[in-house]
Protein backbone atom coordinates (compact mmCIF):
# COMPACT_ATOMS: atom_id res chain seq x y z
CA UNK A 1 0.00 0.00 0.00
CA UNK A 2 1.27 3.52 -0.68
CA UNK A 3 0.66 6.90 1.19
CA UNK A 4 -0.10 10.01 0.27
CA UNK A 5 -1.79 13.38 1.52
CA UNK A 6 -5.33 14.94 -0.16
CA UNK A 7 -3.88 18.78 -0.17
CA UNK A 8 -7.87 19.25 0.45
CA UNK A 9 -6.41 18.81 4.23
CA UNK A 10 -4.90 22.33 4.07
CA UNK A 11 -8.21 24.15 3.45
CA UNK A 12 -7.54 26.16 6.18
CA UNK A 13 -3.86 27.25 6.07
CA UNK A 14 -4.47 27.99 2.17
CA UNK A 15 -7.88 30.15 3.42
CA UNK A 16 -5.60 32.10 5.95
CA UNK A 17 -2.46 32.19 2.68
CA UNK A 18 -0.37 30.40 5.55
CA UNK A 19 0.72 27.64 3.09
CA UNK A 20 0.78 27.96 -0.49
CA UNK A 21 0.22 25.25 -2.89
CA UNK A 22 4.02 24.68 -3.34
CA UNK A 23 4.78 25.07 0.22
CA UNK A 24 1.54 22.35 0.46
CA UNK A 25 3.49 19.78 -1.63
CA UNK A 26 6.55 20.71 0.13
CA UNK A 27 4.81 18.82 3.47
CA UNK A 28 3.68 15.53 1.61
CA UNK A 29 7.47 15.26 -0.35
CA UNK A 30 9.81 16.27 2.62
CA UNK A 31 8.14 15.91 6.04
CA UNK A 32 5.81 13.40 5.70
CA UNK A 33 8.05 10.09 5.25
CA UNK A 34 7.18 7.22 2.98
CA UNK A 35 3.92 9.47 1.58
CA UNK A 36 4.46 10.22 -2.11
CA UNK A 37 0.95 10.75 -3.03
CA UNK A 38 -0.73 14.17 -4.21
CA UNK A 39 -4.18 14.41 -4.77
CA UNK A 40 -6.07 17.83 -4.88
CA UNK A 41 -9.22 19.26 -5.29
CA UNK A 42 -9.31 20.79 -8.67
CA UNK A 43 -11.37 23.98 -7.82
CA UNK A 44 -9.34 24.42 -4.37
CA UNK A 45 -5.85 23.96 -5.50
CA UNK A 46 -5.73 25.29 -9.14
CA UNK A 47 -6.59 28.67 -11.18
CA UNK A 48 -10.31 26.83 -12.54
CA UNK A 49 -10.71 25.94 -14.86
CA UNK A 50 -7.71 26.52 -16.58
CA UNK A 51 -4.73 26.64 -14.67
CA UNK A 52 -2.24 28.39 -17.68
CA UNK A 53 0.58 26.67 -19.17
CA UNK A 54 2.89 28.26 -16.57
CA UNK A 55 1.68 26.84 -13.70
CA UNK A 56 1.43 23.44 -15.35
CA UNK A 57 5.40 23.88 -15.71
CA UNK A 58 5.36 24.54 -12.54
CA UNK A 59 3.23 21.66 -10.87
CA UNK A 60 5.66 19.20 -12.85
CA UNK A 61 8.64 21.19 -11.51
CA UNK A 62 7.47 20.95 -7.69
CA UNK A 63 6.66 17.31 -8.20
CA UNK A 64 10.22 16.47 -9.57
CA UNK A 65 12.10 19.10 -6.63
CA UNK A 66 9.86 17.22 -3.68
CA UNK A 67 9.38 13.35 -5.04
CA UNK A 68 5.77 13.43 -5.33
CA UNK A 69 3.42 11.88 -7.60
CA UNK A 70 0.12 13.19 -8.65
CA UNK A 71 -2.38 10.24 -7.78
CA UNK A 72 -6.10 11.46 -7.51
CA UNK A 73 -7.77 15.08 -9.09
CA UNK A 74 -11.00 15.49 -7.31
CA UNK A 75 -13.80 17.15 -9.55
CA UNK A 76 -17.16 18.21 -8.37
CA UNK A 77 -20.15 19.22 -10.51
CA UNK A 78 -22.62 22.22 -9.69
CA UNK A 79 -26.29 21.51 -11.95
CA UNK A 80 -27.37 25.19 -11.93
CA UNK A 81 -24.03 26.72 -13.36
CA UNK A 82 -25.90 27.80 -16.11
CA UNK A 83 -28.84 28.98 -14.09
CA UNK A 84 -31.24 28.49 -16.81
CA UNK A 85 -32.07 25.03 -16.30
CA UNK A 86 -30.62 22.15 -14.80
CA UNK A 87 -27.93 20.36 -16.19
CA UNK A 88 -28.72 17.16 -18.43
CA UNK A 89 -26.57 13.98 -18.08
CA UNK A 90 -24.89 15.05 -21.22
CA UNK A 91 -24.05 18.40 -20.17
CA UNK A 92 -22.56 16.55 -16.66
CA UNK A 93 -20.60 14.53 -19.05
CA UNK A 94 -18.85 17.26 -20.76
CA UNK A 95 -17.82 18.74 -17.68
CA UNK A 96 -16.28 15.50 -16.42
CA UNK A 97 -14.65 15.42 -19.61
CA UNK A 98 -13.19 18.35 -19.37
CA UNK A 99 -11.94 17.85 -16.29
CA UNK A 100 -10.53 14.32 -17.05
CA UNK A 101 -8.69 16.58 -19.81
CA UNK A 102 -6.93 18.93 -17.07
CA UNK A 103 -6.54 15.80 -14.66
CA UNK A 104 -4.38 14.60 -17.66
CA UNK A 105 -2.54 17.53 -18.41
CA UNK A 106 -1.06 17.70 -14.76
CA UNK A 107 -0.12 13.82 -14.92
CA UNK A 108 -2.65 12.45 -12.27
CA UNK A 109 -3.89 9.15 -12.78
CA UNK A 110 -7.31 8.62 -11.56
CA UNK A 111 -10.28 11.14 -11.06
CA UNK A 112 -12.42 10.56 -8.17
CA UNK A 113 -16.27 12.19 -9.00
CA UNK A 114 -18.53 12.50 -6.45
CA UNK A 115 -20.64 9.66 -5.03
CA UNK A 116 -23.43 11.80 -6.29
CA UNK A 117 -22.57 11.25 -10.15
CA UNK A 118 -25.05 9.25 -11.83
CA UNK A 119 -23.78 5.74 -13.40
CA UNK A 120 -24.74 7.26 -16.55
CA UNK A 121 -22.19 9.92 -16.73
CA UNK A 122 -19.10 7.52 -15.65
CA UNK A 123 -20.36 5.37 -18.36
CA UNK A 124 -20.85 8.42 -21.25
CA UNK A 125 -17.40 9.66 -19.95
CA UNK A 126 -15.50 5.89 -20.03
CA UNK A 127 -14.26 5.65 -23.36
CA UNK A 128 -12.46 9.12 -22.96
CA UNK A 129 -11.00 7.98 -19.84
CA UNK A 130 -9.46 5.00 -21.48
CA UNK A 131 -8.40 6.56 -24.16
CA UNK A 132 -6.49 9.07 -21.93
CA UNK A 133 -5.79 6.48 -19.40
CA UNK A 134 -7.13 7.60 -16.36
CA UNK A 135 -9.24 5.93 -14.16
CA UNK A 136 -12.99 6.89 -12.65
CA UNK A 137 -13.46 6.39 -9.11
CA UNK A 138 -16.81 7.33 -7.87
CA UNK A 139 -16.14 8.37 -3.77
CA UNK A 140 -18.01 6.18 -1.28
CA UNK A 141 -18.96 8.72 1.31
CA UNK A 142 -20.54 8.65 4.91
CA UNK A 143 -23.90 7.88 5.45
CA UNK A 144 -23.86 5.79 1.98
CA UNK A 145 -22.42 2.31 2.50
CA UNK A 146 -20.96 0.01 0.24
CA UNK A 147 -23.46 -2.56 0.02
CA UNK A 148 -26.27 -1.45 -2.33
CA UNK A 149 -27.03 -0.38 -5.60
CA UNK A 150 -24.54 2.90 -5.76
CA UNK A 151 -21.72 0.55 -5.30
CA UNK A 152 -23.34 -2.12 -6.58
CA UNK A 153 -23.88 -0.54 -10.21
CA UNK A 154 -20.43 0.41 -10.50
CA UNK A 155 -19.03 -3.28 -9.90
CA UNK A 156 -21.46 -4.91 -12.07
CA UNK A 157 -20.84 -2.76 -15.18
CA UNK A 158 -17.33 -3.37 -14.29
CA UNK A 159 -17.48 -7.02 -14.54
CA UNK A 160 -20.12 -6.73 -17.13
CA UNK A 161 -17.60 -4.75 -19.25
CA UNK A 162 -14.31 -5.65 -18.44
CA UNK A 163 -13.13 -2.20 -17.99
CA UNK A 164 -9.88 -1.39 -15.65
CA UNK A 165 -10.75 2.32 -15.64
CA UNK A 166 -13.96 2.52 -13.39
CA UNK A 167 -14.34 1.77 -9.47
CA UNK A 168 -14.12 3.44 -6.39
CA UNK A 169 -13.13 5.78 -3.61
CA UNK A 170 -13.55 4.56 -0.51
CA UNK A 171 -13.58 7.42 2.08
CA UNK A 172 -12.88 6.30 5.51
CA UNK A 173 -15.81 7.82 7.06
CA UNK A 174 -17.73 5.05 6.34
CA UNK A 175 -16.23 3.52 9.24
CA UNK A 176 -16.67 5.84 11.52
CA UNK A 177 -18.75 4.49 14.30
CA UNK A 178 -20.13 7.74 16.24
CA UNK A 179 -20.15 11.15 16.02
CA UNK A 180 -16.71 13.10 16.03
CA UNK A 181 -15.84 14.26 19.52
CA UNK A 182 -14.97 17.40 17.64
CA UNK A 183 -18.38 17.71 16.05
CA UNK A 184 -20.11 17.35 19.20
CA UNK A 185 -18.11 20.09 20.84
CA UNK A 186 -18.72 22.54 17.75
CA UNK A 187 -22.56 21.93 18.49
CA UNK A 188 -22.23 22.56 22.38
CA UNK A 189 -20.67 25.82 21.94
CA UNK A 190 -23.67 26.48 19.53
CA UNK A 191 -25.79 25.64 21.93
CA UNK A 192 -26.35 22.04 22.00
CA UNK A 193 -26.98 20.19 25.49
CA UNK A 194 -24.54 17.38 26.62
CA UNK A 195 -27.43 14.70 26.76
CA UNK A 196 -28.17 15.27 22.99
CA UNK A 197 -24.47 14.46 22.65
CA UNK A 198 -24.53 11.40 24.92
CA UNK A 199 -27.97 10.38 23.16
CA UNK A 200 -25.75 10.33 19.62
CA UNK A 201 -23.12 8.37 21.13
CA UNK A 202 -25.50 5.99 22.18
CA UNK A 203 -27.73 5.91 19.59
CA UNK A 204 -24.67 5.22 17.17
CA UNK A 205 -23.86 2.18 19.04
CA UNK A 206 -27.05 1.41 18.66
CA UNK A 207 -27.72 1.09 15.45
CA UNK A 208 -23.96 -0.27 15.28
CA UNK A 209 -24.93 -3.55 17.02
CA UNK A 210 -28.20 -3.72 15.27
CA UNK A 211 -30.05 -2.57 18.65
CA UNK A 212 -31.63 0.51 17.66
CA UNK A 213 -35.85 0.91 17.46
CA UNK A 214 -35.97 1.44 13.63
CA UNK A 215 -33.79 0.75 10.40
CA UNK A 216 -32.03 3.27 8.31
CA UNK A 217 -33.88 2.47 4.66
CA UNK A 218 -33.25 4.84 2.17
CA UNK A 219 -31.10 7.27 4.86
CA UNK A 220 -27.85 5.56 3.57
CA UNK A 221 -28.69 6.65 0.36
CA UNK A 222 -28.30 10.03 1.07
CA UNK A 223 -25.26 13.07 1.10
CA UNK A 224 -25.78 13.80 4.91
CA UNK A 225 -25.26 17.21 3.92
CA UNK A 226 -28.76 16.60 2.23
CA UNK A 227 -29.43 14.48 5.01
CA UNK A 228 -29.46 17.36 7.58
CA UNK A 229 -31.32 19.70 5.26
CA UNK A 230 -34.40 17.13 4.95
CA UNK A 231 -34.12 16.04 8.76
CA UNK A 232 -34.01 20.22 9.72
CA UNK A 233 -37.03 20.22 7.51
CA UNK A 234 -38.92 17.22 9.25
CA UNK A 235 -38.27 18.74 13.00
CA UNK A 236 -39.33 22.23 12.07
CA UNK A 237 -42.13 21.46 9.66
CA UNK A 238 -42.80 18.07 9.58
CA UNK A 239 -42.84 16.34 6.07
CA UNK A 240 -40.22 14.25 4.41
CA UNK A 241 -39.69 11.85 1.37
CA UNK A 242 -41.60 8.75 1.59
CA UNK A 243 -38.09 6.79 2.55
CA UNK A 244 -37.23 8.72 5.32
CA UNK A 245 -40.48 9.16 7.13
CA UNK A 246 -40.48 5.85 9.19
CA UNK A 247 -36.82 6.39 10.56
CA UNK A 248 -37.08 10.21 11.15
CA UNK A 249 -40.26 9.97 13.02
CA UNK A 250 -38.55 7.27 15.51
CA UNK A 251 -35.03 9.64 15.12
CA UNK A 252 -37.56 12.60 16.53
CA UNK A 253 -39.34 9.64 19.03
CA UNK A 254 -35.51 8.62 20.82
CA UNK A 255 -33.96 12.31 20.51
CA UNK A 256 -37.47 13.29 23.03
CA UNK A 257 -37.01 10.28 25.13
CA UNK A 258 -33.37 11.12 25.69
CA UNK A 259 -33.36 14.84 26.04
CA UNK A 260 -35.69 16.78 28.15
CA UNK A 261 -37.42 19.45 25.56
CA UNK A 262 -34.90 19.09 22.86
CA UNK A 263 -34.16 22.49 20.98
CA UNK A 264 -33.59 22.16 17.37
CA UNK A 265 -29.44 22.02 17.72
CA UNK A 266 -30.49 19.12 20.02
CA UNK A 267 -32.39 17.26 16.96
CA UNK A 268 -29.59 18.20 14.93
CA UNK A 269 -26.92 16.57 17.20
CA UNK A 270 -28.81 13.55 18.00
CA UNK A 271 -29.69 12.99 14.12
CA UNK A 272 -25.42 12.83 13.86
CA UNK A 273 -26.25 9.07 14.88
CA UNK A 274 -27.62 8.47 11.46
CA UNK A 275 -24.91 9.46 9.46
CA UNK A 276 -22.95 6.41 10.06
CA UNK A 277 -22.44 4.11 7.18
CA UNK A 278 -22.31 0.79 9.54
CA UNK A 279 -20.81 -0.73 6.66
CA UNK A 280 -19.05 -4.20 6.73
CA UNK A 281 -15.46 -4.27 6.75
CA UNK A 282 -15.96 -8.08 5.19
CA UNK A 283 -17.69 -6.22 2.46
CA UNK A 284 -14.38 -3.72 1.51
CA UNK A 285 -12.04 -6.82 1.53
CA UNK A 286 -14.06 -8.05 -0.80
CA UNK A 287 -14.56 -4.82 -3.46
CA UNK A 288 -10.66 -4.44 -2.33
CA UNK A 289 -9.70 -5.20 -6.25
CA UNK A 290 -12.16 -2.33 -7.22
CA UNK A 291 -10.72 0.61 -5.06
CA UNK A 292 -9.34 3.48 -7.13
CA UNK A 293 -7.54 4.99 -4.45
CA UNK A 294 -8.38 5.76 -0.88
CA UNK A 295 -9.62 8.96 1.37
CA UNK A 296 -7.79 8.44 4.34
CA UNK A 297 -10.52 10.80 6.34
CA UNK A 298 -10.26 11.85 9.97
CA UNK A 299 -11.74 14.72 11.98
CA UNK A 300 -9.21 14.60 14.67
CA UNK A 301 -6.28 12.88 15.94
CA UNK A 302 -5.96 12.49 19.88
CA UNK A 303 -3.59 10.45 21.90
CA UNK A 304 -3.92 6.78 22.01
CA UNK A 305 -4.63 6.08 25.79
CA UNK A 306 -1.57 4.14 27.55
CA UNK A 307 0.64 4.58 24.20
CA UNK A 308 2.84 7.78 24.59
CA UNK A 309 3.66 9.48 21.49
CA UNK A 310 1.10 8.04 19.15
CA UNK A 311 -2.67 8.87 17.90
CA UNK A 312 -5.75 8.08 16.46
CA UNK A 313 -9.03 9.24 15.32
CA UNK A 314 -11.50 7.80 18.00
CA UNK A 315 -14.56 7.53 15.78
CA UNK A 316 -13.05 6.12 13.04
CA UNK A 317 -11.96 2.04 12.44
CA UNK A 318 -8.85 3.01 10.46
CA UNK A 319 -6.75 0.07 11.54
CA UNK A 320 -10.03 -2.09 10.65
CA UNK A 321 -10.10 -0.16 7.09
CA UNK A 322 -6.43 -0.68 6.06
CA UNK A 323 -6.72 -4.57 7.60
CA UNK A 324 -9.33 -5.09 5.31
CA UNK A 325 -7.76 -3.56 1.76
CA UNK A 326 -4.27 -5.17 2.83
CA UNK A 327 -6.09 -8.73 2.46
CA UNK A 328 -8.26 -8.09 -0.59
CA UNK A 329 -4.40 -6.91 -2.25
CA UNK A 330 -5.13 -3.25 -2.81
CA UNK A 331 -1.88 -1.82 -3.77
CA UNK A 332 -2.99 1.58 -4.38
CA UNK A 333 -2.59 4.49 -2.32
CA UNK A 334 -4.68 5.61 0.63
CA UNK A 335 -4.25 9.56 0.88
CA UNK A 336 -4.83 11.36 4.06
CA UNK A 337 -8.15 13.85 4.11
CA UNK A 338 -8.71 15.85 7.36
CA UNK A 339 -11.60 17.33 7.80
CA UNK A 340 -12.24 17.89 11.43
CA UNK A 341 -10.43 21.64 11.14
CA UNK A 342 -14.42 23.00 9.90
CA UNK A 343 -15.69 22.01 13.66
CA UNK A 344 -13.04 24.58 15.42
CA UNK A 345 -14.04 27.31 12.60
CA UNK A 346 -16.49 29.26 14.80
CA UNK A 347 -13.59 30.42 16.77
CA UNK A 348 -10.60 32.95 16.57
CA UNK A 349 -7.42 31.39 14.01
CA UNK A 350 -5.72 31.57 17.63
CA UNK A 351 -7.50 28.84 18.70
CA UNK A 352 -8.36 26.46 15.31
CA UNK A 353 -6.40 23.10 14.61
CA UNK A 354 -3.35 23.29 12.95
CA UNK A 355 -3.71 21.26 9.87
CA UNK A 356 0.22 20.46 9.29
CA UNK A 357 0.08 18.83 13.04
CA UNK A 358 -3.19 16.25 12.25
CA UNK A 359 -1.91 15.31 9.02
CA UNK A 360 1.56 14.37 10.24
CA UNK A 361 -0.13 12.49 13.26
CA UNK A 362 -3.00 10.86 10.57
CA UNK A 363 0.46 9.67 8.38
CA UNK A 364 2.51 8.24 11.72
CA UNK A 365 -0.52 6.19 12.44
CA UNK A 366 -0.98 5.03 8.94
CA UNK A 367 2.63 4.16 8.67
CA UNK A 368 2.13 1.88 12.01
CA UNK A 369 -1.19 0.19 10.58
CA UNK A 370 0.05 -0.32 7.05
CA UNK A 371 3.98 -1.56 9.08
CA UNK A 372 6.40 0.69 7.48
CA UNK A 373 8.91 2.85 9.68
CA UNK A 374 9.63 6.47 9.21
CA UNK A 375 12.67 6.00 7.75
CA UNK A 376 10.57 4.57 5.22
CA UNK A 377 11.67 0.93 4.27
CA UNK A 378 8.60 -1.45 4.12
CA UNK A 379 9.11 -4.25 7.20
CA UNK B 1 -16.75 27.20 7.62
CA UNK B 2 -14.39 30.31 8.25
CA UNK B 3 -17.60 31.50 10.21
CA UNK B 4 -15.10 34.69 11.45
CA UNK B 5 -13.08 35.61 8.47
CA UNK B 6 -15.53 35.41 5.62
CA UNK B 7 -15.45 39.67 5.98
CA UNK B 8 -11.85 41.12 6.31
CA UNK B 9 -12.01 42.39 9.60
CA UNK B 10 -10.42 45.94 8.56
CA UNK B 11 -12.53 46.05 5.31
CA UNK B 12 -15.72 48.22 5.98
CA UNK B 13 -15.38 51.37 4.20
CA UNK B 14 -18.27 54.06 2.71
CA UNK B 15 -18.02 54.45 -0.83
CA UNK B 16 -17.81 57.62 -2.43
CA UNK B 17 -18.15 58.58 -5.94
CA UNK B 18 -17.77 62.08 -7.29
CA UNK B 19 -17.74 63.50 -4.12
CA UNK B 20 -20.82 61.74 -3.00
CA UNK B 21 -21.37 58.96 -0.43
CA UNK B 22 -23.13 56.71 -2.19
CA UNK B 23 -22.91 53.32 -0.25
CA UNK B 24 -20.59 51.20 1.35
CA UNK B 25 -18.23 48.07 0.94
CA UNK B 26 -16.61 45.16 2.80
CA UNK B 27 -14.36 42.54 1.06
CA UNK B 28 -15.36 38.87 1.57
CA UNK B 29 -14.06 35.32 0.71
CA UNK B 30 -16.24 32.31 -0.38
CA UNK B 31 -17.55 30.28 2.60
CA UNK B 32 -16.31 26.91 1.15
CA UNK B 33 -13.14 24.87 0.46
CA UNK B 34 -13.32 25.47 -3.28
CA UNK B 35 -13.81 27.93 -5.65
CA UNK B 36 -17.31 27.70 -8.18
CA UNK B 37 -18.12 29.15 -11.51
CA UNK B 38 -19.58 32.79 -10.67
CA UNK B 39 -22.97 32.16 -11.96
CA UNK B 40 -23.52 29.99 -8.64
CA UNK B 41 -23.29 32.58 -6.41
CA UNK B 42 -26.71 34.59 -5.87
CA UNK B 43 -25.89 37.16 -3.03
CA UNK B 44 -26.19 38.42 0.54
CA UNK B 45 -28.11 38.07 3.52
CA UNK B 46 -26.86 41.57 4.76
CA UNK B 47 -28.21 43.23 7.66
CA UNK B 48 -26.06 46.34 9.35
CA UNK B 49 -27.53 47.40 12.49
CA UNK B 50 -31.06 46.03 12.29
CA UNK B 51 -31.38 47.33 8.84
CA UNK B 52 -31.67 44.42 5.77
CA UNK B 53 -29.75 45.30 2.78
CA UNK B 54 -31.56 43.15 -0.29
CA UNK B 55 -29.87 41.18 -3.06
CA UNK B 56 -31.14 44.46 -5.55
CA UNK B 57 -28.90 46.90 -3.15
CA UNK B 58 -25.60 44.89 -3.61
CA UNK B 59 -23.37 44.38 -6.48
CA UNK B 60 -20.13 41.93 -6.82
CA UNK B 61 -16.41 42.92 -7.62
CA UNK B 62 -14.63 39.80 -8.65
CA UNK B 63 -11.78 39.36 -11.03
CA UNK B 64 -10.57 42.42 -12.24
CA UNK B 65 -13.94 43.40 -13.23
CA UNK B 66 -16.10 46.13 -12.15
CA UNK B 67 -18.88 45.75 -9.81
CA UNK B 68 -21.94 43.61 -11.33
CA UNK B 69 -25.22 42.88 -9.80
CA UNK B 70 -26.38 39.43 -8.85
CA UNK B 71 -28.82 39.54 -12.00
CA UNK B 72 -25.57 40.20 -14.52
CA UNK B 73 -23.29 37.86 -12.27
CA UNK B 74 -26.19 34.98 -12.99
CA UNK B 75 -24.80 34.85 -16.22
CA UNK B 76 -21.33 34.79 -15.61
CA UNK B 77 -21.35 30.74 -16.92
CA UNK B 78 -17.82 30.63 -17.03
CA UNK B 79 -15.89 32.49 -15.04
CA UNK B 80 -14.90 31.18 -11.94
CA UNK B 81 -14.19 32.43 -8.31
CA UNK B 82 -11.58 30.64 -7.23
CA UNK B 83 -10.94 29.97 -3.90
CA UNK B 84 -7.89 32.30 -3.06
CA UNK B 85 -9.40 35.26 -4.25
CA UNK B 86 -11.09 38.22 -2.29
CA UNK B 87 -13.90 40.15 -3.44
CA UNK B 88 -15.53 43.08 -3.00
CA UNK B 89 -19.24 43.38 -2.20
CA UNK B 90 -21.03 47.14 -2.70
CA UNK B 91 -23.98 48.08 -1.43
CA UNK B 92 -26.34 50.95 -2.26
CA UNK B 93 -27.01 53.01 0.61
CA UNK B 94 -27.27 56.59 0.64
CA UNK B 95 -25.13 58.15 2.83
CA UNK B 96 -23.26 55.70 3.85
CA UNK B 97 -22.80 54.21 7.84
CA UNK B 98 -21.81 56.47 10.27
CA UNK B 99 -18.40 56.57 11.87
CA UNK B 100 -17.44 54.11 14.08
CA UNK B 101 -18.96 50.44 15.00
CA UNK B 102 -21.64 48.37 13.44
CA UNK B 103 -22.84 44.98 13.73
CA UNK B 104 -23.02 42.82 10.76
CA UNK B 105 -24.99 39.86 10.52
CA UNK B 106 -24.15 38.06 7.29
CA UNK B 107 -24.60 35.02 5.34
CA UNK B 108 -23.69 33.98 1.59
CA UNK B 109 -25.60 32.06 -0.82
CA UNK B 110 -23.46 30.14 -3.40
CA UNK B 111 -26.06 27.12 -5.26
CA UNK B 112 -23.86 24.80 -5.31
CA UNK B 113 -24.23 21.47 -4.10
CA UNK B 114 -22.85 17.95 -4.10
CA UNK B 115 -24.74 16.69 -7.59
CA UNK B 116 -28.68 16.78 -8.20
CA UNK B 117 -30.75 17.98 -5.44
CA UNK B 118 -35.05 18.28 -5.00
CA UNK B 119 -34.58 22.14 -5.05
CA UNK B 120 -33.32 22.58 -8.47
CA UNK B 121 -36.12 22.95 -10.73
CA UNK B 122 -37.52 25.29 -7.66
CA UNK B 123 -33.86 27.19 -8.15
CA UNK B 124 -33.55 27.76 -11.75
CA UNK B 125 -36.75 29.64 -11.17
CA UNK B 126 -35.96 31.52 -8.09
CA UNK B 127 -32.77 31.45 -5.92
CA UNK B 128 -33.02 30.71 -2.31
CA UNK B 129 -34.47 33.68 0.46
CA UNK B 130 -31.19 35.16 1.61
CA UNK B 131 -30.35 34.16 5.52
CA UNK B 132 -32.46 30.82 5.08
CA UNK B 133 -29.44 28.50 4.96
CA UNK B 134 -30.09 27.05 1.85
CA UNK B 135 -27.38 27.36 -0.47
CA UNK B 136 -24.98 27.67 2.46
CA UNK B 137 -24.28 24.57 3.42
CA UNK B 138 -20.69 24.52 4.31
CA UNK B 139 -21.77 28.20 6.84
CA UNK B 140 -25.41 27.21 7.55
CA UNK B 141 -25.68 29.88 10.36
CA UNK B 142 -25.96 33.59 9.86
CA UNK B 143 -23.51 34.99 11.34
CA UNK B 144 -22.34 38.00 13.49
CA UNK B 145 -19.80 40.29 13.59
CA UNK B 146 -19.10 43.71 14.81
CA UNK B 147 -16.85 45.73 12.12
CA UNK B 148 -15.51 49.68 12.71
CA UNK B 149 -16.23 51.69 9.36
CA UNK B 150 -12.25 52.88 7.78
CA UNK B 151 -12.58 55.84 6.83
CA UNK B 152 -9.84 55.44 4.32
CA UNK B 153 -11.10 54.28 0.56
CA UNK B 154 -9.10 52.10 -0.41
CA UNK B 155 -10.21 48.61 0.57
Amino acid sequence: MKLGVSLYSYQQSQFFRELTLEDQIREVGEHLPYADGIEIVDEMSLRYPDPGEDFVSRWFMWMERYGTVPVTMDVSFDVLQFRDHVMSYDEVTERLERDLRLAKRLGFSNVRVLSTCPIEVLIAALPLAEELDLRLGKEVHQPMRLEGRQVGEIVEYVERSGTHHLGIVPDFGIFGFRPSEVLLAQYERRGASREASAASVELSAMLQAGTAPFALDDVSNQTAGNLRVAWKNFVSRGGCEAGLAKPFAALKAFAESRVIEPTEIDYVVVAEAIMQSNTSLETMRELAKHVISCHGKFNNMSPVPNSPGEFHDLAIDTAGAIAALREGGFEGYVNTEYEGQRYSQDRTRAEMMDEVEQVRRHQAMLRRLIGVTADAGAQ
Amino acid sequence: MFDNYLIRADSLRNEVVDGTVVGFKMAVRIANYRGVFLSLHTGYFLEVDGVTYPREAQSFEINGKPPRTFEEIKSAVWEHWDFDDEAILHVACPGGLAPGEHTVRFQQCVIAAYGYLPTDKVWVETPPELGTGAGSDKTPNVVSYVLTLDEKQDV
